[in-house]
């Protein structure tokens, strides 16, 4: 484990001995403060919560805990209708949501490798969504969709001739998710353009020659070729999205608070209210329980394909 | 797509276009919001250009609490926390990517569990977290958010050196190490000047997670450390929102997120990705 390696090829020993006697313990000892502290967020919370998960311990009622087995999850699985809805919108948002993203983001990223030298700047300038705080975003988008001052609804009614008079897109239990869609729409979409538009930079040229001899269309090239080489990158993207939509939080509490009611709980939001509003602890261990259950098959699926990809069997 | 018709060509200019616009107008309004006075934001139809560029709102936002809204406490907090956590990430964070990249240590399976603890959902650790913060007195203090920071950013800045480290050729250090070198004088003097640019890139990255950084903010702290993250949100609720104070504060908190998506864009795909698509 010592023997000093590039990226993919050990290297040549000329005097191992020596060299391994000078060596050993040194890279165990430049890990070592980085795993320590990864397993202290990892390994130790990890048990606290899975003991928490098998007790009430509601704060608010009293400071004890009484055992109760697996009741946590069997309530929150067959008799909490509030976890599914925050489920429901969870799923809402990754499935239109970063559906969205990766067809905006494809798009874009086609037109981006048809412009020349203008593409830097063009895409420093499409990222600066992706680089704000996410409570900012929220923020931002509060004065958008604001009803009566907000430009979105103002934009609305010029564009129909007064006939459509806007929502109230935070306070309308019809909009109020989709507002929130739109506003991850907006921060994320840009992310996708920048690995999709990675992907086709990595297309090498010559398939395009060689389709082209043979009398291959545009769009013929497009779908045989181009989507093909693509969808590695694609799914990479998809899954990073999945996992951070699981997390989704910053805009739900800057732009609606989960409301109105609770139409616009997101999985994290709930757990959060769950936790730290109603202080109802095992009943919130056994729910994080669940979503890390969840983002855990999820990261499984991203890291093997991550690493085949390493070993080069993905393409 | 190699040819480029020039009917193609404004297409794709024309969609870019509105792209660009939906993605910086709520960037333009905040920035804009922030410097009307309060008619200026409760008009119908809305003001887009505010008519005067004074800085009232700014300077009425800055001060601490109870004259001002705080900006300025935000500022500090959010500088402290954000410096300290990029500090410890990326010292501790590159001396465990290189034993990864040149070592092996561990094998596959060690880095690859590293990798995975990036992915813990930040809701499941902060029950703990919190708890754990106030037995030891450390909630409401700098210390707790740099370390759930340091500890959210690790992974991040160590497989993205460790994908640096690994670019690097090992001839040099390989031949450092036959002239007597040790391995820490390696690292120290040949590996990591070699990895400047990327160890840079990485120190932003880490810097600019932390100062974004909400979830936590909210948990663990109350009213002695106030990020701009939290400001922000505190200050929209209630009955009396001053708008243009609030975009103030928020213009400030973009400032580093906009001037680092400018400067960094050779590595954000490397940076977004963890390294799993290298731009």
């Amino acid at each position: 484990m010592t023997e000093l390696t590039g990226a993919h090829e050990p290297m040549a020993e000329p005097n191992p001995s020596t060299r391994r006697r000078r060596v050993r313990g040194v890279p165990i000892a430049f890990v070592l403060p980085a795993v320590l502290l990864l397993l202290a967020i990892t390994v130790y919370p990890l048990l606290f919560t899975l003991r928490l998960t098998v007790v009430s311990l509601e704060l608010t009622v009293s400071p004890k805990a009484t055992f109760v087995g697996l009741q946590n999850f069997i309530d929150i699985l067959f008799h909490d209708a509030r976890f599914w809805n925050a489920m429901k919108n969870t799923a809402y948002l990754v499935v239109v949501g970063v559906g969205l993203q990766v067809i905006l983001g494809t798009i874009l990223a086609l037109c981006l490798n048809q412009m020349g030298r203008a593409r830097t700047l063009l895409v420093s300038l499409l990222l600066i969504p992706v680089m704000i705080a996410p409570v900012i975003a929220g923020f931002q988008f509060r004065m958008i969709f604001h009803d009566q001052y907000g430009p979105l609804n103002y934009i609305i009614q010029t564009l129909s001739a007064g006939r459509v008079h806007g929502y109230a897109w935070t306070a309308d239990p019809k909009v109020a998710l989709t507002a929130i869609m739109i506003t991850d729409v907006w921060q994320w979409t840009p992310f996708m353009v920048l690995i999709i538009l990675a992907g086709l930079q990595s297309v090498p040229v010559e398939l395009y020659e060689a389709a082209e001899v043979d009398g291959a269309s545009g769009w013929h090239m497009y779908w045989r070729i181009t989507l093909p080489l693509l969808l590695p990158i694609i799914i990479i993207g998809i899954l990073v999205r999945f996992m951070d939509t699981f997390k989704l939080f910053d805009i739900v509490y800057q732009l609606t608070g989960g409301g109105p009611g609770s139409t616009t709980e997101t999985i994290a939001y709930y757990t959060y209210l769950r936790g730290f509003k109603f202080f109802s602890l095992g009943y919130t261990a056994a729910m994080a329980f669940i979503q890390l259950i969840i983002i855990t098959i999820v990261a499984q699926i991203f890291l093997g394909y991550q690493k085949r990809q390493r070993q080069g069997v993905a393409p | 797509m190699r040819r480029r018709s020039p009917v193609q060509k404004i297409i794709a200019a024309a969609i870019l276009a509105v792209a660009l616009f939906f993605f910086l107008f709520p960037v333009f309004w905040m920035v804009m919001t922030s410097f009307k006075t309060n008619d200026e934001f409760f008009s119908s139809p809305p003001v887009f250009i505010p008519k005067s560029f004074a800085l009232t709102n700014y300077i009425n936002a800055m001060p601490f609490p109870p004259n001002g809204r705080g900006g300025l406490q935000g500022l500090r907090d959010s500088l402290i926390i954000s410096l300290a956590t990029m500090a410890i990430s990326v010292s501790v964070g590159s001396l465990a990517a290189y034993s990864f990249a040149r070592y092996r240590t561990g094998g596959e399976n060690l880095s690859f569990w590293v990798l995975s603890t990036r992915m813990f959902p930040p809701v499941a650790v902060a029950l703990p977290l919190f708890l754990i913060f106030k037995q030891i007195n450390l909630l409401d203090k700098h210390m707790s958010l740099i370390i759930a920071n340091t500890i959210f950013n690790l992974p991040f800045v160590i497989w993205l050196m460790k994908g640096f480290f690994e670019d690097l050729p090992v001839e040099l250090e390989e031949a450092a190490l036959i002239d007597g070198c040790t391995p820490w004088g390696v690292f120290f003097k040949i590996a990591l000047p070699l990895v400047t640019p990327g160890l840079v890139a990485t120190a932003l990255f880490s810097f600019i997670f932390a100062w974004n950084e909400f979830m936590f903010a909210l948990l663990l702290t109350r009213s002695d450390v106030r990020t701009l993250t939290i400001i922000v949100p505190s200050l929209v609720g209630g009955h009396e929102i001053l708008w243009g104070q609030v975009a103030a504060v928020g213009t400030i908190a973009i400032i580093p997120g906009v001037a680092l998506a400018l400067l960094l864009q050779r590595y954000l795909v490397r940076g977004l990705t963890l390294g799993a698509v290298k731009g």
